[in-house]
């Protein structure tokens, strides 16, 4: 288990741009505690406290990331986990299309940003988030057993999937909001933290 | 795998300096990698510290990670800085005016009718009705990134980037007129975000000449590179042109 003041920072690099009480009810932590840290870490010249929002330096930033194997070193090599994480990383892939595919609609050829006035079109995609979403929950009830923290996904995804089956869109991408894609993002993230590797695009 | 004494929390807060810690956890980083790669043992069991504990190379790595993360050290002789300009903070070092990206396979031409200088190609990520134009700027430094989430982004910044995850850059992006991408595909992170906040972008972006300052354009109205031209490995790419030099204020 991270000690706090490494899971805050963990949760502030997941997070980005994040008040104390987004990062905190991210990570599962009490929001004071959380906003005491981050405070410190802003005082010691950490983390930068803007337009109402914590975002982490380059040097905390570098300072976790060489602490993560004083955590994870031994959950890298555990099949049990590493197996999940990498069928994660395939899963991402059609994550990826579907969102664009989402995001965008064929126009005489030409893929043009989607209006979401087609909605036989936008119904199949759903469909189609719908079908990962499945795969993705599976994948994370096996890695929670070891990082119990993780399950925080499970629930967000499955909000975000509810919501844009109720007919709520924006729920499917919206940069603004916890949507689907937000919350994939940040568990691509998270994971890609955990096991000490980088994003590929 | 078993505790090692560096992996306990000794002290009540943690070293004061960021640098100092950001040091300090490299080489307990690098101590953990080798012992579990199986090359320390002795040190655990004995509290000896043999030979190759923390080597010239390690220390020569740990810095060059610390130098590649935008962190510039501060000095306190000026010879210092004579010495190795490139490690110490200087001023306006994070400008980067003179910096360009020169992509070996960037297709450029001279002067057009139009005044246009074509500079390069990328993957468009979705079609617009119109062509962008704005005032490129090299976002490619936490400082940078800081700087402009503190005092804002300058206005028609047409961002030029190489990191396709929008991990740096994500707190600012909608600020963005445009975003030229060095990495990645359409289907990159960062180009769900463009489209999302609806700011023309192309990715995997071939592109030389252009500096820090320079109004450019965008064709963000040619045709979106698809999956299929992709799979296919078909070319189908949007220009990008400078307009003309350097037309920062400062």
């Amino acid at each position: 288990m991270m000690n706090n003041r490494d899971l805050t920072f963990h949760g502030l690099a997941i997070k980005r741009h994040s008040t104390a009480a987004v990062i905190a009810e991210h990570i599962g932590l009490p929001a004071p505690d959380v906003e005491d840290i981050l405070r410190e870490a802003v005082q010691s010249g950490r983390a930068v406290f803007a337009r109402d929002a914590y975002t982490i330096n380059a040097l905390a930033r570098l300072s976790l990331e060489a602490r993560y194997s004083r955590y994870f070193l031994e959950l890298r090599s555990d099949a049990a986990f590493v197996q999940p994480y990498e069928q994660f990383e395939l899963i991402n892939k059609n994550l990826k299309q579907v969102i664009t595919d989402w995001q965008t609609i064929d126009v005489g050829g030409s893929k043009v940003p989607n209006e979401h006035n087609d909605k036989d079109y936008d119904a199949d995609i759903i469909d189609r988030l719908g079908a990962v979403h499945e795969q993705v929950e599976t994948i994370l009830q096996r890695l929670a057993q070891k990082i119990p923290r993780l399950a925080v996904y499970e629930r967000k995804l499955l909000k975000a999937l509810e919501l844009v089956e109720d007919g709520e869109i924006e729920w499917v991408s919206d940069i603004r909001r916890e949507s689907y894609h937000t919350v994939w993002f940040e568990l691509h993230e998270d994971l890609l933290r955990i096991m000490g590797r980088q994003r590929e695009e | 795998m078993k505790k090692i004494p560096l992996d306990f929390d000794r002290y009540e807060r943690p070293v004061t300096s960021p640098l100092v810690e950001a040091t300090l956890s490299l080489i307990q980083d690098r101590v953990r990698q080798k012992m579990a790669d199986g090359k320390l043992t002795k040190i655990i069991a004995d509290g000896d510290h043999p030979h190759g504990l923390i080597t010239k190379d390690d220390l020569e790595q740990i810095e060059k990670t610390i130098l590649d993360s935008g962190y510039r050290y501060t000095w306190s002789a000026g010879i210092s800085v004579e010495e190795r300009p490139e490690i110490y903070q200087q001023e306006g070092v994070d400008s980067g005016q003179d910096f360009a990206f020169d992509h070996p396979e960037a297709i450029t031409e001279d002067v057009d009718a139009e005044g246009r200088r074509l500079s390069g190609f990328g993957d468009n990520v979705v079609r617009y009705p119109q062509n962008i134009k704005g005032i490129a700027r090299y976002i490619r430094t936490n400082a940078r990134v800081l700087e402009y989430l503190t005092n804002g982004v300058p206005p028609n910044t047409i961002a030029v980037i190489d990191d396709s995850g929008g991990t740096l850059t994500a707190p600012i992006i909608e600020y963005f007129s445009g975003v030229i991408c060095a990495g990645g595909t359409v289907r990159s992170h960062l180009g769900i975000l463009t489209r999302e906040y609806g700011i023309p972008c192309v990715m995997n972006a071939k592109i030389s000449g252009i500096k820090d300052g320079d109004v450019v354009e965008i064709e963000s109205s040619a045709a979106a590179k698809t999956a299929e031209d992709y799979q296919a490995n078909t070319s189908r790419v949007a220009k990008v042109w400078r307009l003309s030099e350097n037309n920062n204020d400062e």
